[in-house]
């Protein structure tokens, strides 16, 4: 199992050049369980993710992992506790998805040196969790996008981090990718205690698959906890600005939300 | 997990591994028998042509009429000009082409090699500075374009397609003030000058060779420790970034070293058109990608180089510089280029 982490955001501010755009968020992530930041688009969800991990400056606030702040770390230590899996994912032309993974491995490599047999055994595990060992030495570029989501997570999966931050590792995907992606990353949860963090669009599937919600409005963290906890119509119409009606999801018994538009609502 | 399947996984990753790498190891070795066939035909080919074995004497060191100056004082020099400017052209190019995910991102098409040669035209029939100077000057404009090209480019967010507009707009700009400095120039100052708008390895001196053969043999080793850097700023700067590399050093790091050969092996033979353009494209066409193919570039730059020289020097009437015989083998790569990224909408 994975040790435990303390990962904390205090205070933070953050955003790109002349746009703040996280306006003071404090959070601290649950270790070892599966969080998801939920909230309307342009809300930062994205950015708080980045932040989090280095990948933007804070303008101001501290962000920690184990009480030493993050900036403080080299960059490859971080890299052997911390992964991202980005939004957008760039893929280098014609390249094999085994080589491809392998990259996942640079934090735990000499500058120079070829691969070792732990970077075998890493990538070898890292696509047998995401199902794609048949895939090894085929090309990417003739891959689904299923499958080729499959294999960035596999590659964030070879770092072998305690953390991994993923950014909407299942936008642009039909619905059953979906929901195989989530299990597999659930599957990755429970079996090895890895901490995840993502953001997601999908509300309901967020409330099935999360441990833990961060709810976010316009840079704000509006409400966080279990999504039986959270997951209410007020809250609905808070961070989205949207009516609903909450029910018990018949197959998980989570939180399900069933919009209320203008149109097709019986009286 | 269950181990056995495990070691399956791995015996066939290793199986693909191993077939990619005898590929890479294969196209390697055969590229570089053909620079060094090059290189022999480079000494071996002239208005004389002497034995195998009285150029084996003469590179020995070996006093022999005739056959010493023609190697020693033209071909040789020719031949290492050709050899490390090929080379360094090649890599650098790969470098560009490859941390920008585009080949049109290339030193050649960006101007950073007529800012080169700008500032050594200048150097040369202005201020008559010596060859020394000259190189120096060439490579801080080198320098001074790259970055130029990043400021006028950067505006909010960073486009590829922006920074190779600015870079062709650049381009043609410093071309013509290349030009502009020719028509200025004192007529006995044109000859030297001249080699400046096209690459040619005529008149290359074993004395004005050490620069560059030291930069190459300097910043090579350098860029390849950073191959793998390279090819994880390949998966674009938040993977790069959240993988572990300090991605603003590596980048800067990588383009000093590629300036300064590119604008070295400018300094040394003038601007030998399209062959960083050309070396990158053509090495992973024959390699493959995951690779960093930093050697295979450079040795296909060796082999545009050498081959384009051969062809100019003897395949017609009229002996042409090398750089015409490059131009005319890259432009219409660079036309379908640009025709290619206009319809997917790049710019």
């Amino acid at each position: 199992m994975k040790p435990t982490h303390q990962f904390l955001a205090e205070d933070t501010v953050a955003g790109y050049e002349h746009k703040t755009i996280i306006h003071g968020v404090s959070l601290s992530i649950p270790s070892n369980k599966i969080s998801v930041i939920i909230g309307a688009n342009a809300c930062g969800k994205s950015t708080l993710l980045k932040t989090m991990a280095r990948l933007i400056k804070p303008e101001s606030g501290k962000i920690t992992l184990d009480g030493k702040p993050i900036d403080k770390f080299a960059p490859k230590p971080l890299a052997k506790v911390l992964g991202l899996l980005p939004q957008s994912p760039i893929v280098p032309e014609g390249i094999s998805v085994s080589d491809l993974i392998g990259r996942g491995r640079f934090p735990h490599q000499s500058w120079l040196g070829g691969w070792t047999k732990k970077d075998y055994e890493a990538v070898a595990e890292a696509m047998e969790i995401m199902k794609i060992t048949e895939l090894a030495n085929r090309n990417i570029d003739e891959l689904s996008g299923g499958q080729r989501q499959r294999v960035w997570i596999a590659m964030a999966l070879a770092q072998q981090t305690d953390i991994l931050f993923l950014d909407e590792p299942t936008t642009f995907l039909d619905i059953t990718y979906q929901v195989e992606i989530l299990d597999l990353l659930t599957d990755l949860n429970r079996k090895h205690g890895t901490t995840i963090v993502m953001v997601l669009h999908d509300i309901n599937l967020s409330a099935r698959y999360a441990d833990y919600i961060f709810a976010l409005r316009e840079g704000k963290l509006l409400a966080e906890g279990e999504p039986s906890e959270v997951i209410t119509s007020e809250l609905i119409k808070d961070v989205f600005g949207l009516d609903s009606t909450v029910i018990s999801d018949p197959v998980s018994g989570s939180p399900l939300i069933v919009p209320i538009g203008r149109h097709h609502v019986v009286k | 997990m269950n181990n056995l399947t495990t070691n399956n996984t791995i015996a066939y990753i290793m199986a693909g591994r191993r077939q990619r790498s005898r590929r890479y190891w294969g196209v390697t070795t055969v590229l570089a028998v053909i620079s060094l066939l090059l290189c022999f035909l480079m000494l071996y080919f002239g208005n004389t042509i002497y034995s195998i074995d009285k150029i084996a004497r003469v590179l020995g060191g070996e006093q022999i009429k005739g056959a010493t100056f023609a190697i020693h004082t033209i071909r040789l020099p020719r031949m290492l000009a050709g050899l490390f400017a090929g080379f360094a052209f090649g890599v650098a190019g790969h470098i560009f082409q490859t941390m920008l995910r585009n080949p049109l991102a290339n030193p050649n098409v960006l101007g950073i090699t007529t800012g080169s040669s700008a500032a050594a035209v200048y150097c040369i029939v202005i201020l008559h500075t010596s060859e020394a100077v000259v190189s120096v000057v060439s490579v801080a404009a080198g320098l001074v374009t790259v970055t130029l090209l990043y400021l006028l480019s950067r505006r909010r967010a960073f486009s590829i397609g922006r920074l190779i507009l600015v870079g062709i707009g650049l381009d043609a700009m410093l071309s013509s003030v290349i030009t502009y400095l020719l028509q200025k120039s004192a007529s006995q100052d044109v000859p030297a000058a001249f080699r400046w708008l096209s690459g040619s390895l005529n008149g290359s001196k074993l004395e004005e060779l050490p620069p560059l053969v030291i930069t190459v043999l300097v910043l090579a080793p350098i860029i390849l420790l950073l191959g793998k850097h390279l090819s994880l700023l390949e998966l674009g700067e938040q993977s790069a970034s959240s993988l572990g590399i300090h991605t603003d050093r590596t980048r800067i790091a990588l383009i000093l070293c590629s300036v300064c050969m590119i604008a070295m092996a400018t300094a040394t033979t003038g601007p030998i058109a399209f062959v960083s353009f050309l070396a990158g494209p053509i090495a992973r066409r024959l390699v493959g990608v995951g690779h960093t193919n930093i050697i295979p570039a450079g040795l296909v730059g060796v082999i545009l180089v050498l081959a384009a020289d051969l062809i100019g020097q003897f395949a017609f009437e009229t002996r042409f510089p090398v750089g015409v015989i490059t131009g005319i083998l890259g432009a219409p790569y660079l036309i379908f280029l640009l025709i290619r990224m206009n319809r997917k909408g790049d710019f």
